[in-house]
Formats: structure tokens, sequence, C-alpha cells
């Protein structure tokens, strides 16, 4: 028999299913579990010892006055979520978050500041 | 007597990292010569490593291309190694081979898609892209993302396969295998295909080792050439593969080749899942790398990639070259051009494994009988800033 | 396997060659001068298990510049070393003997201000339309700041 083909029984199949994607917003599909996004700082904890700051490949960690009275401003448009400032952080002060919906309408919003 | 004309084509190419523009000089139908103008997305990477510190620079060689960002990492994080002098540690290889593959699986999928969708087959296209999706599933659930997956550091890799994992991989690579030797099927009888691809963009065995072809391309042309049989880097050398050549030449034989590597890539997996040893997974390296230089070759998905790396003892490189895969095949690919029919143009460059979005933005000018209206990129760029300048 | 090859190419290359050495397993760096190269090259590609070449890298060391040939064997890598004075960067073509040349030849030409005789091609292949003469954005003496202040000047 002549093929006319090659994958009419696959597509003829696929008429019987529903489509694989996700209607986006109505449903999400679930985020794995080592997933990152955005990093987010419990500020208490900081001694700004300026390690994230220099471990960042985006320079997207500035380091506002010193020691135990430093506060941070992240800039979430530079991240690249790769989280090697959660890595090296000896005080365990930055954690990941899966917040990944990161749309700003004003460049200022991107960037976080977290105060004492 | 033919007049020739010129066909300005690109440099729009979304997924490339070189968006290229192509000037065909085509006689009728057929072409007579190519002209190949790169840099529109040149973004000084070479010259920005040289400003930022050994660690840094993963994340930015991770970005040099979207679909290889492994195959970059490794091959730069095996040259730091290399001046540091350090050894990884045996479970970090067998990883970085595992997901060397992983990639290469992914990367090859995405690749029959786009050759797919050239040939105006859009059917293939959105089914290998559905199972493309199984691979970026297992490479999001180990590294937590699904291109640039940020695993490679220097002195290692950063996270672990557990068992758990192990179980989802074999399920997904069994489905993987499958999906692959019906893909292969497909393209052996597909007669849409088959016209298509069969004697297109012939490139003969002495062509593409005079003009350094690599990679699927080089062995589509029947050329066992691979650098990881050649010269086996990570845990390469604990597993035995084949190198798959097919003696085609043409395009149809570089689909077939990217489809077995698919199909042996998948076998590779389970042989490095079964003998991954137990242990750590990174050593601590110190920040200054001392003097000296080293050249490390990785086979990407494309074609084989070489990082040169030179250190002056600071925390900084002093230079550092990279040659993509892409950059070794387009003399290749100039040469595959010339003779082929318009039409089959798209079909041609997607055999080497770019990416074609820019097919829909192919314009004709006659520059012999438009003479004197015709503009070199310079004056039109010329033209553009003093019509800004006055608005 | 590396040693059996670099025998061979001391004895093919005899007293051209300004230093051999064999850095590791599959590594050969080799030094020529610069009115050797052509000649150097003709005689390594005919060596048996030549395979491509992989790459030409342009390194800026001060008064000159360095560029590297990495030819691909099958067992081993050979990066051939041949230094150019900074102010006259003038290097005859290999075009001609690979023909897969060309564009690493080209890339050097617009990124370090290199010329090669004989390479036909000499409009910019890499840097934009436009772009100012005399800016070879890989040499030590462009740092970023310089290059986008003359840059920013342009555009
Ligand atoms: S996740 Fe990476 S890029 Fe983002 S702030 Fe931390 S170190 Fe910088
Ligand atoms: S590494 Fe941790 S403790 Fe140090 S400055 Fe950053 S957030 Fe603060």
């Amino acid at each position: 028999m002549v093929i006319l083909m090659a994958m009419e029984d696959e597509l003829l199949e696929s008429l019987k299913k529903k489509p694989v994607t996700l209607r986006f917003p109505y449903e999400r599909a679930r985020p794995e579990d080592r997933m990152q996004a955005k990093v987010t700082w419990e500020i208490e904890k900081c001694i700004g010892c300026n390690l994230c700051v220099k471990v960042c490949p985006s320079n997207a960690i500035k380091l506002i006055g010193r020691g135990r009275k430093a506060e941070i401003r992240y800039h979430v448009g530079r991240c690249l979520f790769c989280g090697e400032c959660v890595d090296v952080c000896p005080t365990k002060a930055i954690q990941t978050t899966k917040e990944f919906e990161l749309a700003f309408t004003k460049p200022e919003e991107m960037i976080l500041e977290f105060r004492r | 007597m033919v007049k020739a004309i010129d066909i300005p084509f690109g440099p729009q190419h979304p997924a490339l990292e070189e968006p290229i523009n192509f000037t065909f000089e085509v006689e009728e139908e057929r072409v007579v010569d190519v002209k190949i103008r790169l840099g529109y997305i040149h973004r000084g990477i070479e010259k920005l490593a040289e400003n930022r510190t050994y660690h840094q620079n993963v994340y930015l060689v991770e970005r040099i291309c979207g679909i290889c960002s492994f195959a970059h990492t490794t091959c730069y994080t095996q040259a730091v190694e290399e001046l540091l002098g350090v050894d990884i540690p045996e479970r970090a290889k067998y990883i970085r081979t595992i997901f060397c593959e992983m990639e290469r699986i992914q990367n090859h999928y995405l690749w029959l898609g786009f050759t797919a969708k050239a040939m105006g087959f859009e059917t293939l296209f959105m089914y290998t892209w559905r199972d493309r999706e199984a691979m970026l599933e297992v490479l999001e659930m180990i590294s937590g993302k699904r291109v640039n997956y940020g695993m490679n550091t220097i002195g290692g890799v950063r996270r672990d396969i557990t068992g758990k994992m192990v179980e989802r991989m074999e399920e997904r690579l069994n489905y993987l295998e499958e999906r692959a030797n019906y893909y292969k099927k497909v393209c052996t009888k597909e007669r849409s295909i088959l016209k298509r691809t069969v004697g297109v963009g012939m490139l003969e065995p002495s062509d593409a080792l005079n003009l350094c072809a690599v990679g699927p391309t080089l062995r589509a042309s029947g050329i066992p050439q691979d650098v990881r049989a050649d010269e086996p880097y990570a845990a390469y050398g604990e597993i035995p593969f084949r190198v798959v050549t097919y003696d085609g030449c043409d395009v149809a034989s570089r689909i077939l080749v990217r489809i077995d590597e698919i199909i042996e890539s998948v076998k590779m997996i389970r042989r490095a899942l079964d003998g991954m040893p137990q242990g750590p997974i990174r050593v601590k390296v110190p920040k200054n790398v001392p003097k000296g230089e080293a050249v490390s070759l990785v086979e990407a998905p494309r074609g084989e990639d070489l990082h040169y790396l030179r250190s002056d003892g600071s925390d900084r490189p002093a230079r550092l070259k990279v040659r993509a895969p892409t950059l070794a095949n387009l003399p290749s690919l100039r040469k595959m051009l010339k003779g082929v029919n318009i039409a089959d143009i798209p079909i041609v460059i997607a055999g080497i494994d770019p990416c074609l979005a820019c097919m829909e933005r192919v314009i004709l000018v006659d520059t012999k009988s438009k003479k004197g209206q015709a503009w070199s990129g310079e004056e039109l760029w010329r033209y553009a800033n003093e019509w800004y300048r006055e608005s | 396997m590396a040693a059996l090859n670099l025998n061979r190419i001391r004895r093919r290359l005899k007293g051209r060659v300004q230093e051999v050495f064999v850095q590791r397993e599959r590594r050969i760096f080799i030094r020529v001068a610069e009115e050797d190269l052509r000649e150097t090259v003709k005689t390594l590609i005919r060596l048996d298990g030549f395979n491509h070449l992989a790459t030409i890298t342009g390194v800026d060391i001060g008064p000159a510049i360095e560029l590297i040939y990495h030819i691909i064997y099958k067992d081993a890598v050979v990066s051939l070393k041949v230094q150019v004075p900074k102010e006259s960067p003038v290097l005859p073509t290999i075009t001609d003997l690979i023909p897969g040349a060309v564009f690493y030849e080209r890339e050097i030409q617009d990124l370090l201000g290199v010329k090669f005789e004989g390479n036909s091609s000499s409009s910019l292949f890499i840097l934009p339309d436009g772009w100012p003469d005399g800016v070879h954005p890989l040499r030590k003496e462009w740092t970023l700041g310089r290059i986008s202040k003359k840059v920013r000047r342009l555009w």
C-alpha cells in the first residue's frame, strides 16, 4: 500500500484527545520544587558582609550603609535568578520564592528595597 | 542573457546567537553566489568577560546561547579547572555528561521542529515541540530552570540528581526514545519530506573538511569526527557510544544523523545513570587563577565548541575566546547554498541548525535595473539618522 | 600519542620553530616567526590526522598582537602562535591553504585590526556599519569606557 501520509494514525488518534496546552491564566502548571524566581531578604538577619553583592553575576544587589545597619537594594530587572546569593549568605538571610510573574508598569518598581 | 538579481535575506533571526544577513545573487531560480554579513547581535561578550571575575563569567558564558548553554559553561569551566589544576569529583563529571546529553536531545527535537517548519510541515513541528517539553520538564526538575540551567560552576555542579528524579527521568527517556523512533519512520517514509530534502544542499566530504565544518553537518557527510570520542571530557571516556554518521551529504542525512543522535543520547544517559558513583558534587576552588593558558573543547549539540582562556594571575581572565559551532559551519553553508533553488534556501539554512524565523522577511531588490537607488547599509543608516535628527 | 606527533612536527619543521612545548596530553603549542607562518601551516596541514582549523584567536599582549591558530588533529590540538607588531599588523592570508579560515580572519581584522594580505573581502564583517576607523574593540587600550564614549558620540 502506498503511504499517503506517514503521520495519519497519529493524527487520527489526536482527534480524540484534548489540547496539551494549558489555558494559562485559568490553569497553571505546578512549579517544580527546585524552581527559583525572585529572591527576598529577611533583613534582620543580614550582617552586611557584602558577600552577596560580590558574588552576583549581574550586579543586581546594592548594599546601602554598613554592618548591621545595612539595607539592601535589589534590582529585580537585572536578576538572573541564579541563586548564588542564596548559597553564599552566611546567615541565611536570603530566600528564593516561586514568584515568576514579574511584570511592572514603571521601571522604578523593579528596584525593591529591604529596610530595617 | 539572464540578469543576476541580489536578494537580501535577514538579519532578523530571533533564536540564533548571530542574526545573519545573506545577500543571494540569483539567476532565475538558482543561487549563484552568497555574501554573508554578521554582527547584528554582536554583544561583545569576549570584551565583557575581561571585566568580570571567573565566577561571574560562568553566568555570562551561559548566555552566549540559549540552547547550548550547558555546552558553553562546560567548556569554560573545564578551561578554568585546567588552569587551577583541580580535578572535579567523579559524580560531578557524570552529572555534566547527563546534562550535555539531555541538552542534545532537547536541541535536536527543537531543530527537527524548525526544519519541519522550513519545509512547511507544520504538523511535525507541533508534535516535536510537544515532545521536547518532556525533556525540558526533566531539566527543570533537576536544575530549576528550563534553558539557562545555572548548573555548572567552577569545580563541579551545583545540584544533585536524587533517586526519585531518576525514576521520573527513566519514564521520560522511554517516551522520548519511542518518539524518536517514530519520527525516524516518518522522516524516511513521508514523501513530502523526502522530496524536499534528498539531494538538496549537497556538501561533499572533501569540501566539508576543507571548509572546516563541525558537528552533525560534518557527520552527515560521512566523516566520523566527534569531540566526545576523540577527546573524551567529563565522563565520556567511561560511557561507550556510537558516533552516528550518514553519507548522503544532503539535508535528509542531516535529519537522520540528528534523530539517531537522540536515540544514542537516550542510551548514553541510561548508561550514565547506572554507572553514576556516589560522592560529593563540587569542590571549593580559589578565587585567583594562576598564570597560564588553556584550550578547551566540547561537543555542543551543533558541533565542536572551543574556548581559549588566558590568565594573568588575577581574578579576571586576560582573554577569553569563544568559537561557537555555527561560525565554523558558515563557510560550508555558503558552499551548500550555491546552486540551490530559491525555494530550498530555508531548508538548507535550517540544515546546519541556525534559526530561520527570518523566512517571512525576504524582499526582492533588482540591483541592475534600479542602479543608483540601491543603498548600501551605510547609506541607509546615514539617511535614517538624518531623518531622525530633522523630525 | 602526543609525543609521537611532536617528534614528527619537530622533524618536519626543522629550524623554523622558535619554541615547541607540550602543555599536557593532546595540547601542543608552537611559536614561529611572522615570515614563516605560511610555510609552517603548509607543513602542518600535510601531517596525517589533520582534521580542521578550529579558529584563530587574537590576543593583545602590549607591544604586539599574538595570533593563535588552533589546528585540530585526530590525536592532538596544535596551537600555532605568531606575533605581529601593533604598528603595522599585516600577515599573509592562509585562506588558500585552508578555505575555512576566511571568516576567522575577517573577525580578527575587525576586532583587532590585523590586516590579512590576500583575503579579498575587506569590508566590515562583525562591527556595525559606520563604525569609526581605528577602533578595534579587543585591543586593550580600548577599555569599555573609551569605546562607549566614542560610540555614544556617533549614534
Ligand atoms: S539570584 Fe543571582 S542574579 Fe539574582 S540577585 Fe542573587 S546572585 Fe544576583
Ligand atoms: S550575604 Fe547575607 S549577610 Fe551578607 S550582606 Fe548579603 S544578605 Fe547580608
